[in-house]
């Protein structure tokens, strides 16, 4: 066993950290807190990140990667996820590029993955729809081929990035027979094609989401990826790449409650003498240390080959059921404090981030599989217990 | 990073497993919870020609110098037995701290012995009122001539009615002095305790016993110091003892769910049984990785103390949490004495307040955090 990084990721891990302390300016968390997505800053420090391969670190060289491992691609989000409590994804880079590396032909390589290095273009996923949230093989949303081109039809939801993004990354259904999973196909859409109507949905933490309507709209053969009707493979394989969850965040979270708790008197004592609250915070930094290690297995596991099936799963319920805890212990230890919006006028700026923060991370444990249908992969795979 | 162990602990591993399936069956476990000593003379002569005893002892005091990661291996193992008797005592207690403040003499004369199995040892710390506190330990150690005379009652001491020698902390002049005592010394007497774990964990009564100057360990008043440096590893010792307990309860448990019918079907393929397993596993999982990691770097001289009280603390918890759920998924089953169940959920209480109960970490975790 060995629990340490190389002096090389040492020396990665810093050059990351000096590029945010510089980069990382208020006008752009303020942006990312908006809910809004990639504004002008946005994009600004996307396209920074892009010029130094950071956006898509394992993708090789020669489309705009550095070439890097599991480890440096970790190193990285971990720095990331530390500077913005409510981050972003990037879709394109962390998604997209590399399942179209693995399944895409060169071509879509080339038209594609050195601008999502580049920090040019960003995806926005195409699964969900009305009927089909946790159960993706549902989708219903119609793909039929027509000359040189697939018509689509239909309708999708909660596709979060759909308004700034320019590519929609679409699981559409190609076939009506047999077993619902064997008839889902994937393709690359541009979102502005004529026929694609994109209307907004509100999160109650103020975050952007969408529902998108395909009225006819003409997708050209070659924007399908991968092979035909193995979608929902390619989108289960897909799902592995998303499931990757540093918890800097969360340390991020604990680190600013800590200066909030040794800052504030009430009752005319400092909240960091109350026991019990040393304790809630105190519990914080060891459920942190568990997520660190599982984060860090799983990358083991995949710089392996290894396959991270049940613990992904593992990882992801975990984290994202610590977020919530996190966010509900924070704005429940600032008490009244902590039901203030930053827009209110006497709310401190932790107080006010924390309780933006309690609201948004809501779909944490709802998004990219929820933490029923992770647990239920955890029994299956990870213990061998019968489906029902 | 590697998350694998290496090859020859590995062998280590699946060596003790075998032994342990094949000499520690779950009826020695069941006759030593009856049996006033608690443990098998037989077995523990086994262990001993296995070197088991002088695993984390130096070659020059006739171990092996294995590692504390090797000894993590070791006693995984022996948490999922569960073995009974006094090894963790004898190693943890009295061994580990021995290493840690023993002088020349005293290593080898006590450590020889200890790394054959010859001796049994054991650490009276706690009393009645007074649990990893030195304030408010009250059995006294008073200097007389080139003696010191100790009375007092300490509590909770484990296998001390089949010890060799207990290190006995007491107060002295300005401090607390730790002294190694000989059990045959008179004034000495040792009243077995009834546990929920069906454990031998004693009363000792000091009444006026006298012990050599020599056996002091370290230095006069310094005793606690001593205590504190050792302390963080015995409880990671402890965690992963604890941590083989509930990976065998998980599997045991997946093991019913796979094999149970009701309503004509296998009762692991409900949704409510499936997840009480993932919780069980998700916190297997993680006590898997803490225990490990400190243990690594214990073995590498990595500072750690707060993430020794970070493991023990997560540990503690969230071995609560497996026993209660793998008790609830077996029914009635899992609380039947015949079963083995009860054995991990009995054994589990007693070992999540040992050597420093969740609260007590969570505060050391707050104290090590600077709040």
């Amino acid at each position: 066993m060995d629990f340490k990084f190389t002096p090389e990721q040492e020396a990665f891990r810093k050059e990351v950290r000096a590029f945010l302390k510089s980069e990382v300016t208020d006008e752009l968390v303020e942006e990312v807190n908006s809910g809004l997505g990639l504004g002008p800053a946005g994009w600004e420090y996307v396209r920074k990140l892009g010029k130094r391969g950071w956006l898509v670190p394992m993708i090789p060289k020669e489309y705009g990667g550095l070439g890097a491992s599991f480890w440096e691609r970790f190193i990285l989000n971990e720095e990331i996820y530390y500077c913005f409590p409510e981050f972003i994804q990037y879709f394109g880079a962390n998604i997209v590029a590399p399942i179209v590396m693995e399944i895409g032909t060169e071509e879509q390589k080339k038209e594609y993955i050195p601008r999502i290095a580049r920090g040019e273009i960003e995806f926005a996923l195409g699964y969900t729809e009305p009927q089909a949230g946790s159960d993706l093989a549902s989708i219903d949303i119609r793909a039929v081929e027509q000359d040189d081109c697939y018509i689509v039809n239909g309708q999708k939801t909660y596709n979060t990035a759909c308004h700034y993004a320019q590519y929609h990354w679409l699981n559409a259904r190609t076939s009506t027979e047999g077993k619902k999973y064997k008839g889902l196909s994937f393709f690359i859409v541009p979102l502005d094609s004529p026929g694609i109507t994109i209307n907004p949905m509100w999160t109650m933490g103020g975050e952007r989401t969408n529902e998108v309507f395909y009225d006819n709209v003409k997708v050209p053969k070659k924007n399908l990826v991968g092979q035909k009707n193995r979608g929902f493979y390619h989108m289960m394989d897909a799902l592995d790449h998303e499931r990757m969850f540093p918890i800097t965040h969360i340390q991020r979270g604990l680190d600013d409650l800590i200066k909030y708790v040794k800052g504030t008197e009430r009752n005319g004592k400092l909240l960091i003498e109350d026991p019990l609250i040393r304790q809630k915070l105190a519990q914080f930094a060891i459920d942190i240390e568990v997520g660190r290690g599982m984060g860090y297995r799983i990358v083991w596991l995949q710089d392996h080959s290894k396959p991270g099936g049940h613990e992904t799963s593992i990882l992801k319920v975990f984290v994202t059921e610590l977020e919530r805890r996190l966010t509900y212990t924070a704005v429940h230890i600032m008490g009244q404090q902590g039901a203030l919006r930053y827009q209110s006028y006497c709310s401190s700026p932790i107080a006010g981030w924390l309780e933006h923060w309690f609201l948004a991370d809501t779909r944490r444990t709802i998004s990219a599989g929820s933490s029923e249908i992770q647990r239920n992969i955890i029994a299956q795979r990870g213990l061998g217990l019968p489906r029902s | 990073m590697e998350f694998n162990l290496s090859e020859e602990q590995e062998m280590l591993k699946k060596m003790a497993r075998d032994f342990l399936t094949e000499n520690c069956p779950k009826s020695l476990v069941r006759e030593m919870e009856e049996d006033e000593k608690g443990h098998s003379v037989e077995l523990w002569r086994k262990m001993a020609e296995l070197g088991w005893m002088g695993l984390i002892i130096p070659e020059e005091y006739g171990g092996i110098e294995g590692s504390f990661l090797d000894l993590a291996v070791l006693l995984e193992e022996m948490g999922r037995a569960p073995l009974p008797g006094p090894f963790f005592s004898t190693v943890v207690l009295g061994e580990l701290l021995l290493l840690e403040v023993g002088n020349k003499e005293q290593k080898q004369e006590y450590l020889t012995k200890a790394a054959q199995g010859q001796v049994i040892l054991t650490l009276a710390l706690n009393e009645a009122e007074s649990d990893l506190d030195p304030d408010s330990m009250t059995t006294t150690a008073v200097a007389k001539g080139d003696e010191y005379i100790i009375s007092g009652t300490k509590m909770f001491v484990p296998d001390a009615h089949v010890s060799d020698y207990i290190i006995c902390a007491a107060r002295t002049s300005e401090g607390v002095t730790l002294f190694l005592v000989d059990t045959k010394s008179s004034g000495i007497q040792c009243n077995l305790l009834q546990t929920t774990g069906g454990d031998k964990q004693c009363e000792v009564v000091f009444n006026e016993v006298k012990v050599p100057t020599k056996n002091i360990l370290g230095e006069v008043n310094k005793g606690w110091s001593y205590i504190e440096r050792w302390l963080p590893k015995a409880m990671v010792a402890k965690s992963v003892e604890i941590l083989g307990g509930i990976q065998e309860t998980l599997e045991m448990t997946a093991d019913y769910a796979k094999d149970r019918m009701q309503f004509d079907q296998l009762i692991g393929s409900f949704q409510a049984i499936q997840h009480h397993c993932s919780n069980m596993m998700i916190d297997v999982n993680g006590s898997r990785f803490l225990a490990y990691r400190v243990a690594w770097m214990i073995s590498e001289g990595i500072p750690c103390t707060k993430e020794c009280y970070i493991t023990k603390a997560w540990v503690s918890d969230a071995s609560q949490r497996v026993v209660v759920l793998g008790t609830q998924v077996q029914g009635g089953t899992g609380i039947m004495k015949e079963g083995n169940m009860q054995f991990y959920f009995r054994r589990q209480r007693v070992a999540e307040v040992m050597l420093g109960s969740s609260d007590f970490c969570r505060e050391k975790v707050a104290q090590e955090m600077h709040l």
